[in-house]
């Protein structure tokens, strides 16, 4: 498994645009994706979980993926989340 | 699954006024359904406060700290996002109170938030409130009602 730290860059939050951006960009990568917040785990491929965490502009969320080799696809996540236009 | 036919789920219009089709709402995040399929409300222009109810019955998933949106999981598994007016996040709780909590079981109809629907027009806000289905795996058809009474919509699951 690896895991990668970002910041939540969104000036609302990982709200409505910026979180059907990230699962959407989750969804093309193929990968099985978790993203996690203040000890809640949510599948980043679903719009509804990704919402429900609730993170803010500034907080900090874990992605994680089985899939080893994935580790470019997941830094192209990192950065989405952490520009925060998206 | 186990030979049924196709399941159902009717969705109520989360406040009165008129229902529109997601497309018609003025922001693309909506429109092009990027949260999903869905319907809107515009309430009426001379709306106060209103009550804000659950579409249908369900789990809420999560009712957000701002009050400007909530989250439901219908009995069927439906993934529902009620989401009271365009950027109204900004509006960071102000104009929102919610009467219902995040993991509490709702009927349909039953409040969830009030909304100051003329709170949020005079900041310059649009009050339209879509609600729309975020799972898109779970929506075989959704048909948008045109009449006043009965559900805003119908939504054929998969």
């Amino acid at each position: 498994m690896i895991t990668r730290t970002a910041t939540i860059g969104a000036p609302n939050g990982l709200h409505a645009r910026p979180a059907a951006l990230f699962v959407d960009a989750v969804e093309e990568s193929g990968l099985d994706v978790t993203i996690s917040f203040r000890g809640e785990t949510a599948d980043a491929g679903s719009l509804l979980e990704v919402l429900t965490l609730g993170a803010e502009h500034g907080d900090e969320v874990e992605l994680a993926t089985e899939d080893d080799g994935a580790g470019e696809a997941l830094d192209r996540l990192v950065e989405l989340l952490v520009r925060g236009d998206a | 699954m186990f030979g049924l036919g196709k399941k159902k789920e009717t969705l109520l219009a989360p406040f009165a006024g008129a229902v529109v089709g997601v497309d018609q709402v003025p922001d693309p995040v909506f429109s092009q359904k990027m949260l999903g399929d869905g319907f809107a409300v515009v309430p009426a222009a001379d709306a106060g406060t209103v009550d804000v109810v659950a579409p249908c019955a369900g789990r809420l998933a999560k009712v957000f700290n701002t009050g400007h949106a909530f989250a439901l999981v219908s009995d069927q598994g439906l993934e529902v996002l009620v989401h009271i007016g365009l950027e109204t996040v900004e509006m960071k709780g102000e104009g929102f109170e919610a009467l219902a909590a995040t993991g509490d079981h709702v009927d349909a109809g039953q409040p969830v938030i009030r909304a100051d629907v003329a709170a949020i027009r005079a900041g310059g806000r649009d009050p339209i409130t879509p609600v729309v289905c975020t799972k898109a795996k779970q929506v075989a058809k959704l048909v948008v009602s045109d009449g006043d009474a009965g559900p805003a919509a119908t939504v054929t699951l998969n």
